[in-house]
Parts: structure tokens; C-alpha cells; sequence
């Protein structure tokens, strides 16, 4: 070992091997936090739905690894760290601290996705971070869940601003954050086992690090973390590099704000210049009044997954280097960058749309990587009930069809692209709710959009309510603007929402929120892929296989390609 | 005479043990009709059929059947409103950069997917009634038009009450006789219905293929004059009658290697050794297992080609790491080892069958740590300039030698392992360094030393002919059968009469069961409850002592949690947090008398030899000896090699051999480097 030591010392070249070994090893660990992350979490949104992230950092706060969960919150965790070294020093820390925030305007997301950091030391050495987000149920606010009608980012619940607190003093066994953020927060006994599952996870990470750096020696590790990132900034340079050089746009839109009818343009400009990328969102409309507004870091995130996704070949991992080429700017006060204290809770969807706008710019360039639109909304739906003095909040979030590639139909009934969350098994929410059940999930025959390869299918989920006064909140989106097909392939589906009530049927908007009676049924529809090339040039076996399987109609068959076979 | 066959993708190996007389046989295997093969074997051995008391069997006919989707048509059914569950799966992406993502397709396509009417609640109740006049008018002849050979049910929430399924399987036996139809509750009582749903799925899919087989293989040695007693293997390292296996085929997804772990553990534990890690290193991947106090760990959480399969098997965790993984070097420079594998054909460069691309095995043979006159007992050739041919750009890329490289590149594949023995170990709360390391399979010996030193291991037991311990660990396995109830219940006053009173009626269900196959003398039971804090979704196994029973508390059962919480996720020992147990699991296992034991095979003693290999960044003076000749009593110092007629040995620089009273290789690795 000591040997070992001396040798690193001396500031010979990188052993390959060593390398390897050690990168592997990181990223083993962020996974490892992931999975305990979720396995030892309380309320649905993480344990079943799985909407949590785990990164290891180096002690520089860049991200060396992660764990494949969720991109969206993985984009910005380096940025929404550098935040809180910002207000609280990196060099002040000690052993025991840790760092949290959940504030969209001091780089961090929306509210419920509180992001914490913990210093690892060895020997009283700063070694590196581990850091861990999660999407808590409930955060305050003016409504459970979500706050569709919030005029401010205050009214959508606790903010918790980049700050730097003691575990041991501040968190653990009843501390003083535990039990202001309890008193803030709807349903604090599984946020606050959500809370310590984060914590948990970060130890766990802290420990492995350490376990690194006692075996391979700190200047070792040190030399393998920044190799890790000069080696995914050097594979993501070479994939920018075999791009054409060029100035692209592309354009998307949200549906609407919630308020009026008028759509929300997205706007990107790719520049291509040799082995760098930069993404500038102006042209993009201005901010607005509800809560379709992205912060900036959640921007960057969009960005990032559509070039990392589309440009990089899967296996380069994803960390600060990858980022080093691209460069990613939005105006102040736009959709993707907005002012203080403009509410943020349903960010996502300008984040998709951000995400489809560089897509779109690329298909001009590169369209053998690109994808049609899809469902690319997260379409989130809380369900929650008040009854004896006790708030029950049931949160879920939808996918739907995607679209379609070069080579492949869209995938049918799955997560969106910025996010990645899994479904909540029927039987769990049958165990753990009273005021609804699910009655039916299922795929959508013929929401697709056609083509040479056809889009995936749109999925549903239907409720019966089974008590009066039930609270629904919902944000969606492609619910007015259909997914768009690709060179020549057709729209996907929209998506719609509604509620039967003693047979009449209610249209609910993708914002809104309502108050459910005993015996309604409530079904989510999400929308269909967009097709990719011209329907005449899908084989027949396909077209066969579709409605053999009932994934299209003998009818759309022949409305879209004029015959069934 | 005794007799094991386990059939494998390349080799059908064979282990014949007589009054302490041991056989051992290696065929090809015959993939289209593995019982060719195995009787083959048979042949081969010449073995008179009738002499056979007993003959246990694994293969992968089951694995096979999912993996090439060759099973039988199948049909599944459930409650209406959720036809699609197979489809949407969790809805989730195991690749999340992936733009081209589809799930891991079903074995059973959406037109063969069914619903009935009729709800039970997660409290056990029923919400609403089985139509079974629809399913009769409506579903039957559906299904019969779609000429299924097998029909999966999953209803929703019927591992808490099963009625509606055994109604409708009732109702569909009835009317298509000479179908299998397999219900969820018979096969995993356990809640989230796609993991279940998937479960008995797969499990009809393979059961009228396993059934078939076992008919067929049985049939057969009937009439070669076969009255001994017949058994299979089972994933969870147990065995079961053959008659049995055909009731519950999806318990043979995993037998080949549960039976290796089973067989390591067994002759291991000869030479007093119960906490193991088994390594067994073969042609395109790695399998690694964890044994405690002399059991295999069993986990819940297996996958199939992508598809959750919830039933107890042995806890082996599989790297894409062999004898044929390829060497490369990725688009930024790193050097790789697998998971993509040259196959046997090409196969590695040495074969000399046209192979290009270097891997493990030509790294082998550059560094003479595997010999080219030692291949099947020098039944095949070995081309070691094709080896260094193929991994001269490797070299050249990283500025070294070609024995450098080769060097290497076995470190990286031996980081593979440890990263895949880290994932049962570490992450479950196991410290390797707790634990003897025990290599088999044709490459085990060859990578265990480096694997030890990576994990802190200090003890490496090898037993005798590592190449097919599989095919012994059939005859030396137990009989056994797992039963799991999912029952929720808080840890308070009342849990300590709700464990005993479950543990009495599973106790009575399986005993019963086990004497009804056959199953006599005495029969030994293992008791876990599955608990978490009350709000968790995910439980921890905590056994229950059956000695501890009796005088069982509230505070006990939160204290055995806790210690089980903590030690795999840091924290939980000291919370004060409700605790619930969900479920609880049964195992239920007849000992074997007399189970038989592996020995070095005799004649197999040779002269050293001088040889020169490269091992840790150098060429090094070694001596090759065959297994034989280190007879107890003499030990050899590393580095060396140590062949048999089924594996290589590599003993390094620094680690020393011996043989112990049970004829397994004991090594140790020397403390110079404290």
C-alpha cells in the first residue's frame, strides 16, 4: 500500500489499468446510491416511481458519476452545487455537514426537488461530495401536491435556500431544519423518511470514496476523477466534431399557459463549430404569469439530454467533461430563464420543449439521430384527500407514445425523455389510498402517429373516486399542439383528460385543478409518437403486425396507409 | 452408483460416484435435444443404466425456451381494465440516453392477452364477483381458437386472496383439458402485479417444454432399465422428484449454476469452510454467488432477459466476463475486457478458426498462463502467434509490450469480478474479507489469486476437478421446496402469535407436500419474515431461529430488523419508526444422508516441469505440476501452475498451495506485504 502511495506520488502517467478500475468503481457507487436511495424511501413518488437521482463529485463539486435515474434533475447538479459553495464556503466545511437547497432561483429546479450535498473527508482531508436529489410529495404550498393557480414561486411552497447545516446538530434525531421543514410540509412522516433516505445514500457514497481513496491513494484517485472527465469531454468532442459545421434552428411550443389560449414558442439556435456545440434559446417567448416557466438550470438539463442522447454514442458517461464542449444560453425573463419570483412547479414542459427545439434543429443536420415528437410532456397528476386531520397525496407521472427513429417505431407507453419514472403498481395504490382506485391502464390503440416507422402508443390510466371532496391538480401538456412526425411521418395523438360524473362528461384542461365526487371516473389519455418518413414506405408485415396485435385498427390502417397489409 | 448429468450451452458434463469412486466426463452438448447429449454420456461413462440408484439432472432446456422464445404458445389473463400490465411493465427505461428504447419484450404478445371481470381488494375482499358465465361464454372459446398450449392467470391482488384464480383455473381446466394453466398465487405471493404477472407468465411459457422434457427424459430411462430415483434442479440450489418439476417448471431458470454454488458449497464445507464466495469463470461470463454459514443466498429479485422472475433463487450475479470476452479500446481510449464475447465461433484468435480480435484467453496464452499444449488435455491446438497477432494494437496503442498488454487486460476482466462480487458482497452488507474465495468452471483457478488480493481475501479453496462441479453439486444437493405468504402485519404485542401461528400453518402445508413427493425422514425448515418500517416499499429478509420461536417478542423481531436494516443500508438500528412484516417465506429442506464426496480423481499425478510465465508486470520462473502429484503433505509456492484434466491453477508469486484430508487446495497467501 504504501508502496502504492509512493509511486503516485511521483506524478507518473495514469496506470490504464488503475483507471478502469477506478472509474468503474465510481460509477458503481452513484449507482449504489441510487438503488438504496429508492429502496429505503417511504412515499410513492420515490420508492414506486423512482423520481430521484444520486451523483458522486469530486472536491471541486464536478459531477464524476451518476446514477442513471432521472436526467432532468441529473443535468445541473454541479450548477446547484456551486450555488450553495457559493453562500457557505467549500473550505469552512467540516466532517458532518452537509448542503441543501431546493431554490429555482439560486440555481436549483422546482421546490419539491431538494438537492443535498455531503462533504466526504479522509484523514481531515476534503476528498470529494456526494450528493443526492429527490422529489419530495409534498412541500407546502397552497395546494397538496402541486399548486396549479400559484402567482409566485412562494406560493408553491418552503423554500429552502442554498445553506450549509450540521446533521448531527441540525437534522438528526429531531434537530432544528427536521422540524421546521415537518411543520411546513402536508405529510411529513414519509418526507422526512424521504429526507433521511437521501442522507442515508449519501453516506453510503461518502463511505465508498473513501474505501477508493484508502486503497488506490489520493493522488491516484484524484488523477483517475479527472481523467474520468477529460475522457467523456474528449469522446463528446469527437461526436461534435463528425457534425457538419452550421447555424440551426428549431421550434416547438407549450400548449398554453393555463390562462389563455396562446402557445408558448420555444425557440433554439445550434451552432455547430468544429468540436464545440452552443444552444442559444432567444426568440423564445417571455415569461409568464403560472407555472409553465423553466428555471435556467432546468433548461441546461433539457439541453444537455437532447445532445447527449442524440449526438453521443450511450456509453460515454456523464459527467462535468461531457459538458465542457457545449455551451447552453437563455435571456433573462424568456420561458427557459425567468425572473424572481415567477412560479416554476411545472417546469418541465418548456423543458421539453426546449429538449424537441434542439431535436428539431439537429434533424437538419443529422437526421439518422434524431427522433419525431412524442409524448415529451410529464403529465402529473395529483389525486389527495383531507380526512380525520390527515392528508393522503397521491402523485403520479405519465409518459406516453414516443417517436419514432430512422430505424425503429416509437416505444409504446413509456416515461418521458427527461424523465424516467416508473409506474405505481395498481396493488400498491389499492394497499395505501381509500379515496380512489385504478379501474383501468392501459395502451391506446391508433393514437399513433404513421410513417415508414410509426410512433408509440399513448397510454391511460382511469379512477374511480370512491369519497367526496377529493382534490385533483394536473399540469400536462400536448394536449392542444399533437407530437409532430418527421419527413414525411404524420402528428401523434394529442393527450386529454376528463371525468365522468352521472354520465356527463367534464373536460379538464392541462392545467387545472378540480374537486372530485364519490363515483367519478377520471381517465388520463397521453399522447401518441409522431411518425418518421412516408407511410407508403412502411412494410406490409408492420402494418399487418399492428392490427394483428391491436395496436392500430384495421380502419387506420387503411385511413393511413390505404391498405392492411 | 450415483450419477449427476448437467447439460451447459458447450459441454455436457457427468459425475459418477460409487462407494467413494469418482467419474468424471465431458461431452459436447447436443443444444436441439439436450437429452442426446446427456445420454451420450451416458454411453460414453459406461455405466449399465440399471445400475443407477440415482441420477440427478440440470440443463438449460428452461433458460433456452425464454431466451430463443421457444416455449409453447401461451396465453395470459387478467382483471379487466389491465390487459396491457405485460406491455407497460413499470413504465420506466433501463437506458435513459437511449432515443431508440423499447421494453424487454414479453414472452406473450398483446392478442394473447385476456381479461375477466371481478375485483378482489388489497385487503382480501371482494369488490366485485368473477364473471365466470362471460368467462365461459366469451373467454373459453378465445382461448381455445388461439390453440394455447399454456395460459397464465394474474388477477389483481390475488396474493392476498386467491380465490378468483383457482375459480377460473378450475373453470378453463374443465373445458381445455390437456392445457397447462398456472395462477399467480401458486407460483409468488407477492404484491405489484406486473413483477407477478411477469412471474407466472414465464413460468407458463416454459412449463409445458419442461414438462415435456422431464416426460420425455424419464420415459427413457424406463426403458433402458432406469428404477432409481430421478430428481431436477431447482434455481433456488435445491432439488426436487422430476415428477414435480413438472408441475413448476419456472423454479428451473437458473439450475445450472445454483447447482454449481450448491456443489462448491458442499465439498468446501468438507474441509470446515461455510462462508464462501463462489467464482466460477467460464467461456463468455462470470458467475459469483455468496454463501453463508454454508447456504447459498437467495434473493427474490431475479430478471430474465430483461423480465422479473419473483421467486427464491440462489443470488448469483453475472459479468460479461470469460475465457472469450474481447480486449478493445473505446472511442475515448479506455481499455475494455467484454462483455462482448468472440463466442466459440470464431472463438478466440489462438483457436486458429479465423478469429481476429483478441481476447482473456489469447491474453492467456501470450502470457503462458494458459499452455497451448494443455487445451481439452491437449485434444486441440492452440495458435499462440495468432494470440500475439491479436493484440499487437493494443500494445502499440498504450506504448506496450505485448505481454504487458496481455497482462492488462486480465487486470481490467479480474476488476470486472471484483465489481460483480462487490455488488452480493458489499452492497449486501457482506465483507469479502469475512469470507474464502472458491473458484470453479473452466477459468476459475486461472483468475481466483487476483481476485482474492482485490477483495482482501486471504483463502483460496479449490476443489477437486473445478471444471464441472456443477454436475456433483446435482448429487450433493438437498431436496428442498420455498413457500412465501404475504402477510401484513405491525410488530407490536399481537406479532409474536401471528409469526407462530403462520409458521405453524406453512410448516404443515409443506410437510405435507414433501411427503406427498416422496420426500421421508427428517426435514429441516428455514423461517424468514420480510419487514420494513411501516411506509417502506421494499423489505429486508429477517430469519427467524426456529428455536427462537417460542419465546419470541415484539422487541426481538425489532431488534433482528433493525440489525438487518442497518447492515444494508446504514442506518435503521436505532430508529423508532413502526416496523411491519409483509411476508414470510418457508424453505423446506429433506437433508441428504450420506451425500457423496469429491475426490481427486486417481492416476492423475506427473513429473514438474520448469516453465516461464508472465504474471504482475513480469516474466517469472515457475513450475507446472499436474494436481495429482501435490499429494498432502507437500506444498508448492507460487508462482506455479497446477493442471487437471478440466481446469488450469494459477498460483502467483506470494500465494502457496497445499492439499488438505478432503482433497481440496488450500491456498494461502503469504504476509510479506504487511
Amino acid at each position: 500500500m504504501l508502496e502504492r502511495l509512493g509511486t503516485s506520488a511521483t506524478g507518473e502517467a495514469l496506470d490504464p489499468v488503475d483507471h478502469a478500475v477506478i472509474s468503474q468503481a465510481l460509477i458503481a457507487a452513484a449507482r449504489e446510491m441510487g438503488v438504496k436511495l429508492v429502496r429505503s424511501a417511504y412515499s410513492t413518488i420515490i420508492r414506486e416511481a423512482q423520481d430521484a437521482s444520486a451523483c458522486l463529485f469530486d472536491a471541486e463539486g464536478n459531477v464524476v458519476a451518476q446514477a442513471e435515474l432521472i436526467p432532468m434533475q441529473l443535468g445541473p447538479m454541479s450548477e446547484i452545487f456551486r450555488s450553495c459553495a457559493a453562500a457557505f464556503p467549500v473550505e469552512r466545511l467540516v466532517d458532518g455537514d452537509f448542503y441543501i437547497t431546493n431554490d429555482p432561483y439560486s440555481g436549483g429546479q422546482h421546490l419539491q426537488d431538494v438537492f443535498i450535498y455531503s462533504p466526504i473527508f479522509l484523514d481531515g482531508v476534503l476528498i470529494g461530495f456526494s450528493g443526492t436529489v429527490a422529489h419530495h410529495l409534498d412541500l407546502g404550498g397552497g395546494n397538496p401536491g402541486l399548486t396549479p393557480d400559484a402567482a409566485d414561486v412562494h406560493a408553491e411552497g418552503l423554500i429552502i435556500p442554498p445553506t450549509r447545516y450540521s446533521f448531527a446538530r441540525d437534522w438528526d434525531d429531531g434537530g432544528g431544519l427536521q422540524r421546521l421543514v415537518a411543520a411546513n410540509i402536508r405529510v411529513p412522516h414519509q418526507t422526512i423518511g424521504d429526507f433521511n433516505a437521501q442522507f442515508a445514500a449519501n453516506a453510503i457514497g461518502a463511505d465508498r470514496l473513501r474505501e477508493l481513496f484508502r486503497r488506490y491513494g489520493t493522488a491516484t484517485v484524484r488523477r483517475s476523477m479527472a481523467e474520468l472527465l477529460d475522457y467523456s469531454e474528449r469522446r463528446a468532442r469527437a461526436a461534435i466534431t463528425a457534425i457538419p459545421d452550421g447555424v440551426y434552428t428549431g421550434e416547438d411550443a407549450v400548449d398554453d399557459d393555463g390562462l389563455s389560449d396562446t402557445p408558448l414558442a420555444v425557440r433554439a439556435t445550434v451552432t455547430v463549430a468544429g468540436d464545440t456545440i452552443s444552444v442559444d434559446y432567444t426568440g423564445t417567448c417571455a415569461q409568464v404569469r403560472r407555472n409553465l416557466n423553466c428555471p435556467f438550470a432546468s433548461t441546461i438539463s433539457a439541453a444537455l439530454s437532447a445532445i447527449k442522447s442524440a449526438l453521443t454514442s450511450a456509453d460515454i458517461p456523464f459527467n462535468e467533461g461531457l459538458k465542457r464542449p457545449i455551451r447552453i444560453t437563455a435571456p433573462k425573463g424568456s420561458l427557459l430563464n425567468p425572473h424572481y419570483p415567477a412560479p416554476v412547479r411545472a417546469r418541465m414542459e418548456a423543458g421539453y420543449r426546449a429538449y424537441n427545439a434542439v431535436l428539431k434543429a439537429l434533424a437538419q443536420v443529422v437526421p439518422e439521430k434524431v427522433i419525431a415528437g412524442g409524448n415529451d410532456t410529464t403529465h402529473v397528476t395529483s389525486v389527495s384527500h383531507l380526512e380525520d386531520n390527515r392528508y393522503k397525496v397521491y402523485l403520479e407521472i405519465y409518459g406516453g407514445g414516443w417517436g419514432a427513429t430512422v430505424g425503429r417505431d416509437g416505444g409504446d407507453g413509456i416515461d418521458s425523455a427527461l424523465s424516467n419514472c416508473t409506474n405505481t403498481p395498481v396493488e400498491a395504490t389499492d394497499m395505501d389510498f381509500d379515496h380512489f382506485r385504478i379501474v383501468g391502464y392501459g395502451l391506446i390503440p391508433d393514437s399513433c402517429g404513421h410513417g415508414r416507422q410509426r410512433g408509440g402508443l399513448g397510454l391511460y390510466r382511469r379512477f374511480e373516486i370512491l369519497k367526496d371532496g377529493v382534490n385533483f391538480a394536473i399540469y400536462a401538456d400536448r394536449f392542444r399542439l399533437a407530437p409532430y412526425g418527421l419527413f414525411g411521418g404524420t402528428e401523434g395523438e394529442r393527450a386529454r383528460c376528463e371525468v365522468v360524473r352521472d354520465g356527463r362528461v367534464i373536460t379538464v384542461r392541462s392545467k387545472d385543478t378540480l374537486e372530485l365526487m364519490k363515483g367519478d371516473i377520471l381517465t388520463l389519455y397521453t399522447a401518441g409518437g409522431g411518425g418518421y418518413g412516408p407511410a407508403a414506405e412502411r412494410s406490409g408485415e408492420a402494418i399487418a403486425a399492428d392490427i394483428a396485435q391491436g395496436y392500430v385498427t384495421e380502419a387506420a390502417a387503411r385511413a393511413a396507409y390505404g391498405r392492411t397489409g | 452408483m450415483r450419477v449427476g448429468i448437467e447439460v451447459g450451452g458447450t459441454f455436457t458434463d457427468l459425475v459418477a460416484i460409487a462407494d467413494g469412486r469418482v467419474t468424471v466426463l465431458k461431452v459436447p452438448s447436443t443444444p436441439k435435444s439436450p437429452d442426446i447429449g446427456a445420454f451420450n454420456a451416458l454411453a460414453e461413462s459406461g455405466i449399465p443404466i440399471p445400475s443407477i440408484t440415482e441420477l440427478a439432472h440440470g440443463s438449460t432446456v428452461a433458460t433456452n425456451a425464454v431466451l430463443e422464445r421457444k416455449g409453447f404458445p401461451t396465453a395470459f389473463v387478467t382483471t379487466a381494465g389491465f390487459r396491457d400490465i405485460l406491455a407497460l411493465q413499470r413504465h420506466g427505461r433501463s437506458r435513459i440516453y437511449d432515443l431508440a428504447y423499447h421494453q424487454p419484450p414479453a414472452v406473450v404478445d398483446r392478442r394473447s392477452s385476456f381479461e375477466v371481470s371481478g375485483r378482489i381488494l388489497a385487503d382480501g375482499s371482494v369488490l366485485t364477483a368473477l364473471d365466470l358465465a362471460a368467462a365461459e361464454r366469451d373467454l373459453v372459446p378465445a382461448l381455445a381458437a388461439g390453440g394455447y398450449r399454456a395460459i397464465a392467470i394474474c388477477l389483481l391482488n390475488a396474493y392476498v386472496n386467491p380465490a378468483h384464480e383457482q375459480a377460473l383455473k378450475a373453470l378453463i381446466r374443465a373445458h381445455l383439458p390437456g392445457v397447462h394453466v398456472t395462477v399467480s398465487s401458486d407460483v409468488t405471493r407477492e404484491f405489484r402485479e406486473f413483477e407477478r404477472a411477469s412471474t407466472v407468465t414465464l413460468s407458463a411459457y416454459v412449463q409445458p417444454v419442461m414438462d415435456g422434457y422431464i416426460a420425455r427424459f424419464a420415459e427413457r430411462l424406463k426403458e433402458h432399465g432406469f428404477a432409481g430415483r430421478f430428481s431436477v434442479m431447482q434455481s433456488n440450489g435445491g432439488r426436487v422428484p422430476g415428477e414435480a418439476m413438472r408441475e413448476n417448471a419456472v423454479t428451473a431458470l437458473l439450475s445450472g449454476p445454483a447447482a454449481g454454488v450448491t456443489g462448491a458449497a458442499r465439498q468446501v464445507a468438507r474441509s470446515g469452510y461455510g462462508n464462501l464466495i463462489t467464482l466460477d469463470i467460464g467461456g463468455t461470463s462470470t458467475d459469483v454467488c455468496v454463501v453463508a454459514d454454508g447456504r447459498p443466498q437467495l434473493t427474490n429479485e431475479f430478471m430474465i432477459d430483461g423480465l422479473p422472475v419473483r421467486i427464491p433463487v440462489v443470488d448469483i450475479n453475472t459479468v460479461g466476463a470469460g475465457g472469450g470476452s474481447i480486449i478493445w479500446v473505446d472511442e475515448g481510449g479506455m481499455l475494455r475486457v467484454g462483455p462482448h464475447s468472440a463466442g466459440a465461433d470464431p472463438g478466440p484468435a489462438c483457436y486458429g478458426r479465423g478469429g481476429t480480435v483478441p481476447t482473456i484467453t489469447d491474453a492467456h496464452v501470450v502470457r503462458r498462463t494458459m499452455r497451448a499444449d494443455a487445451f481439452l488435455g491437449g485434444r486441440m491446438r492452440i495458435d499462440a502467434d495468432a494470440a500475439r497477432t491479436a493484440l499487437a494494437p493494443i500494445a502499440e496503442r498504450f506504448g506496450m509490450s505485448i505481454e504487458e498488454a496481455a497482462d492488462a487486460a486480465v487486470r481490467v476482466a479480474t476488476a470486472n469480478i471484483v465489481r460483480a462480487i462487490q455488488l452480493i458482497s458489499t452492497e449486501r452488507g457482506h465483507d469479502p474479507r469475512d469470507y474464502v474465495l472458491v473458484p470453479y468452471g473452466g477459468a476459475g483457478p486461472l483468475h481466483a489469486a487476483d481476485v482474492a488480493r482485490d477483495l482482501g481475501i486471504r483463502t483460496i479453496v479449490v476443489p477437486p476437478s473445478a471444471g464441472i462441479i456443477s454436475a456433483y453439486g446435482l448429487l450433493a444437493s438437498d431436496f428442498s421446496q420455498f413457500d412465501s405468504r404475504t402477510l401484513r402485519a405491525a410488530v407490536d404485542d399481537t406479532a409474536p402469535a401471528v409469526v407462530r401461528e403462520t409458521f405453524d400453518a406453512m410448516r404443515e402445508r409443506a410437510v405435507a407436500r414433501a411427503r406427498s413427493l416422496g420426500l421421508d425422514g427428517e426435514l429441516a425448515l428455514e423461517f424468514t419474515a420480510d419487514m420494513r418500517f411501516v411506509g417502506q416499499a421494499f423489505e429486508v429478509p429477517v430469519p427467524l431461529p426456529l428455536d427462537s420461536l417460542a419465546t419470541l417478542t415484539a422487541a426481538d423481531l425489532r431488534a433482528r430488523f433493525g440489525a438487518a436494516h442497518q447492515k444494508v443500508y446504514h442506518f435503521g438500528a436505532a430508529s423508532d419508526r413502526p416496523v411491519e412484516i409483509v411476508s414470510f417465506r418457508l424453505g423446506l429442506i429433506a437433508p441428504q444422508e450420506d451425500a457423496p464426496r469429491l475426490s481427486e480423481p486417481s492416476g492423475t499425478a506427473g513429473e514438474d516441469r520448469a516453465i516461464e510465465l508472465y504474471t504482475d508486470r513480469a516474466w517469472r520462473q515457475g513450475t507446472l505440476l499436474s494436481r495429482g502429484s501435490l499429494v498432502p503433505g507437500r506444498s508448492v509456492t507460487g508462482p506455479a501452475l497446477l493442471d487437471d484434466s478440466t481446469s488450469t491453477l494459477l498460483l502467483p508469486d506470494a500465494w502457496r498451495a497445499e492439499r488438505d484430508a478432503a482433497d481440496n487446495l488450500i491456498l494461502t497467501r503469504e504476509t510479506r506485504d504487511a
